[in-house]
Parts: C-alpha cells; structure tokens; sequence
C-alpha cells in the first residue's frame, strides 16, 4: 500500500496551544479509514492537518501528490456549520464544488453542469435538485453535501460527523452509501465521528484519538474493552450482534 | 402641484439627490443581502456611526484632510479591525458591534463638543447627510463606489456567496475566506461612509436591511433575491421622493416609509402563500 497521508512526529494545535503531540501515522490510497474520539478530542485538528488548513506546530505533514498534482479533497463539513438562510438550490450548493476548477473569473460551463448531474445522481437525489436545500431533511442534506464532495472528483473523501443528528435509518442510510463509494468508485475515504458504531462496522482500519491517548490500528486491535474503557472513563463492552459489532457504554446497566 | 410637475422639478432641480438616492438605495440594498445572509446586520448600524466618527474626526483643528477621506480612511480601519474579530471565536459578534456601536457615538459627541471650527449643529446636520443636497462631487464619488463596487461583486459572485454560504469548505479548496470576507467588509465600508456622508446614517442603514428582508420574502431563489432586493432600491428612493415633495415630508423618512411598506407587503404576500 502507498501511504496517501503521513504523520510524522507531528505536534498540532493552535497558537501556544497544544492538541495533539508526537503524532505518527498513515492513511493510504484506498483505505476506509476511520477517527473516533470524544467531543474535543483534536479529531477536528487532525483532519484540518490533512486538509492543509493548519499547519503542524512541530513535526511533518505529507501530504502525496498524484500525477504530480496535490491530492484534491473531497471534503463534507458539519453540517451545522452552514448557512442556511439563503435558499440555495441543491444544483447550486454541488456546484460549488466545482468553482476551484472552474477558477476565479470563470463561470460554469456544460461539462461543469454535467459533473453536478452525475455527482446528484450518484448519491441519487436527481430529482432534488432545484430544490431548496435548506428545505430538505438531513439525510437529504448530507447526500447533498456528499455529492457537492463528489463534483470536486477528489482522490480523498473526508466526512466530518456525517450522520450527527440523524435517526436511525438515515443514518445507515449514509454509511452503506460512503461504504458504496468506497468499494465501487475506490475512493480513499477518512470517516470523522465521535460515534463509536459507525466506524466498528464499516471501516477496516482507525485511529482513536485523546490527548496522551493516540492509537492507530485495525479495528479490532483498537476497539477493545480495555481501550475504550480507559478513553471514555467507564465500562465498556463490545458485542457482537449477527456478525456486527456493537459498543455498549456503561451506566445503570453496564455498573 | 401637479404630479407631473413635481416630477419636473426633481428631474429639473434635484437630479443629484434623485440619482443619487437611487444609487445609495439599489447599492445598499445589494449589499444588504450578504449583510442580512450572514446575520451581522448590526454591521450596518454599527459602520454608519463609525463612517460618521470619520466625518467628526475631520472637524477637529489639525485634521487637513477632506470629509470624505476622513470618514473612508476610520471605517476602513475599523473595518480591517472588525472583520478580524467577528471571523473570530472568543468574543461574540454581537458584543464585538455593540462596543463599537457606542465608542463611535461617544467618541463623535465628544470631539464635536471640542471642535472650535462651527457650531455642533451645523456638524450635525454636515453629518447626517442631506438626500435634497447632494453635491455633484459626492454624487460622482459615490457613482464611482458603485460602479466599482457592482463589478468586483459581479467578477467575485461565485466566491462571495460560497464563503458566505461555507466558509470552511471553501477554506479546504484553497479560497482564502479571510481575503474574500475582508474584501467584502471593506468593499461595504467604503459604500457606507461614501453613502452616509451623501444621504445620511438612518437612509443608509435602512437600505442595507429593508429591501433584503423584503426580497427574501418574496422570492425564493439567491440570484432573484439580488435582483428583487437591488430593484427595491431603485425604486422606493423615486416613489418616496415623489411624496415627499407631494405632501411636503422630510425625503430620508419617507423613502425609508416607502421601503417600509413594501417590507410589510413582502411579508402579507408571504404569510397569505404559506396558508
């Protein structure tokens, strides 16, 4: 495998503040990579390490280049950290992903429009797309944002929190459509969330993520009992459940 | 006076204050748009009262250089300032603006109570502009402001609207969202000092929140909202100038009374389409 992303002895963080220290590791082309952590943890530090949006205090970033262009992120943000109060249309929001390419003085041409249809139809909501994106539900609005991802025609997919307040079958909904892109398109894809399940059946290999606690493995040399237990500061369990696994968190009935 | 004869005498009398309301009105509320779309609304107010400390700052006895320099040069400092702070987190945007908001009133009340030049009432009115007294100066200035200022938004629309729309997304694909975010504040403080030196702070700020609200009431699509909103502006500076020369009121408050009505037909249309 060729390592896409490297880490190396990399300290992250934000002025004299330190988030993430001596962090190693690798993402390679292909991969399902996942991050979890808590709320807080530096998840969103790392990710914009990657993205190249901060800089490491200390330490290397590697970011490869392919054909000898940087790697083009397809990146899908919070949601909760749009705008919605103008009524952007879901064509308008996926182009958007396009004006990189498009570039500064340039306006949309066919074949942009054309890559929008394809990156709507893809994540299958065609027929949304004059309508307002704001209007829609949130399982519709991360397609949107997937497929605006998507137009950009990335190497690398990142999802930051992309089923956060979501009910259950959106939910899966969105998972076994990330998992699609990445077993039929080939997509590297890097999946942020501080949701422990939707990383334990999907992605192959993860970092766990905690200040003094940085682990990067398969999955199930990760989510242990132990480990978790230590991360989160009460019992955990991991079951499994029909060949999937299922974190189960202490409390009244874990003691 | 007849209708027609009214409309004589401010084509024939007040051309600048004619043109000149409309291109403050149509400019503003273009703006406003962003402005309204990314809830700092108080900006409006907040860039006023500065653009108008700017003015003051000029009365004082070693102050040599014109007006409206002095009114462009302190809100486009502030607003280098401002832009830095409401992208910021640890103080909130609200609070940013109103401690601006009330050192600029300050601040203007007390260099005017020091300024030996004129009578404060005469700075006063000096600064709250005057729509009927548009100098053919000021007109210009504010007609190369506007000329300017439609272009860059209509070269840079794609990227103004992505950064106000997700900033960190478009960060992630190489736009600079702090360039583009401090080009827009600096391009709406030169319209607001500029516009409020010409017609005053209470037409300017009006401008920059009614016609947006309006336009986004009535309509449903981004570019329509420019446009609805843009041709508000056009319009209601000529229908409440008409007025106010027909019943004899004061021309900023009853442009701003036209807007106004056309706000709350906005809304009635709305509230009757949603039933």
């Amino acid at each position: 495998m060729t390592p896409l992303i490297e880490f190396h002895h990399a300290t992250l963080g934000y002025g004299p503040k330190v988030v993430l220290q001596d962090v190693n590791f690798a993402i390679n082309a292909g991969e399902y990579f996942g991050m979890v952590g808590p709320n807080g943890a530096g998840k969103t530090t790392l990710l914009r390490a990657i993205l190249g949006t901060l800089k490491p205090l200390s330490g290397k970033v590697n970011i490869r280049n392919i054909a000898d262009e940087p790697i083009r992120f397809g990146y899908v943000p919070q949601r909760d950290t749009i705008d919605y109060i103008m009524p952007y249309t879901v064509q308008e929001v996926v182009m958007m992903g396009r004006y990189r390419q498009i570039g500064i003085f340039h306006q949309p041409q066919p074949q942009d429009r054309e890559i929008v249809l394809e990156s709507l139809r893809h994540v299958d909501i065609e027929n949304l797309r004059d309508r307002p994106f704001k209007d829609l539900s949130g399982g519709q609005k991360q397609r949107v944002l997937i497929a605006r991802a998507l137009a950009t025609k990335p190497a690398v997919l990142i999802l930051d929190e992309p089923t956060n307040g979501m009910d259950l079958s959106s939910r899966i909904a969105i998972l076994e459509l990330i998992h699609k892109l990445h077993e039929e398109d080939k997509l590297t894809v890097i999946l942020v969330t501080h949701l422990l399940d939707d990383v334990a059946n999907y992605v192959k290999r993860m970092a766990m993520v905690e200040w003094n606690f940085f682990q990067v493995g398969e999955v199930d040399e990760v989510l242990t009992e132990k480990n978790l237990s230590s991360l989160y500061q009460m019992p955990v369990q991991v079951a499994h459940v029909n060949g999937n696994k299922i974190i189960l968190a202490g409390g009244r009935s874990g003691k | 006076m007849g209708n027609s004869e009214i409309i004589f005498t401010i084509i024939a009398e007040f051309p600048y204050a004619l043109y000149g309301s409309i291109l403050v009105g149509a400019l503003c509320a273009f703006l406003g748009v962003y402005i309204v779309a990314k809830r700092v609304v108080f900006l409006g107010a907040v860039l006023t009262q500065v653009s108008v400390l700017g003015l003051a700052i000029t009365f004082l006895p070693f102050m040599i250089v014109s007006h409206t320099v002095g009114s462009l040069a302190v809100t486009i400092v502030s607003v280098i300032f401002l832009s830095r702070l409401l992208t910021g987190k640890k103080i909130p945007k609200d609070a940013v603006l109103g401690f601006i908001f009330v050192f600029a009133i300050a601040a203007r009340i007390l260099i005017l109570q020091k300024t030996p030049k004129v009578e404060v009432s005469e700075i006063e009115n000096l600064l709250r502009g005057d729509i009927l007294f548009v100098t053919p100066e000021l007109f210009y200035t504010m007609l190369g402001v506007f000329v300017a200022a439609i272009a860059v938004h209509g070269l840079f629309f794609k990227e103004f609207t992505y950064i106000s729309f997700d900033a960190e997304t478009a960060s992630t694909q190489g736009f600079n969202a702090n360039f583009w975010e401090t080009l827009f504040y600096v391009i709406a403080a030169v319209v607001i000092a500029v516009a409020t030196h010409m017609v005053g702070d209470i037409f300017v700020f009006g401008f920059l929140v009614i016609p947006p609200i309006a336009a986004m009431l009535l309509v449903k699509r981004v570019k329509v909202i420019f446009l609805v909103s843009f041709l508000i502006g056009v319009f209601a500076p000529i229908v409440g100038l008409f007025l106010a020369f027909k019943f004899d009121f004061p021309a900023s408050p009853t442009i701003i009374a036209v807007a106004s009505v056309v706000l709350i037909l906005a809304w009635v249309l709305n509230t009757l389409r949603r039933k």
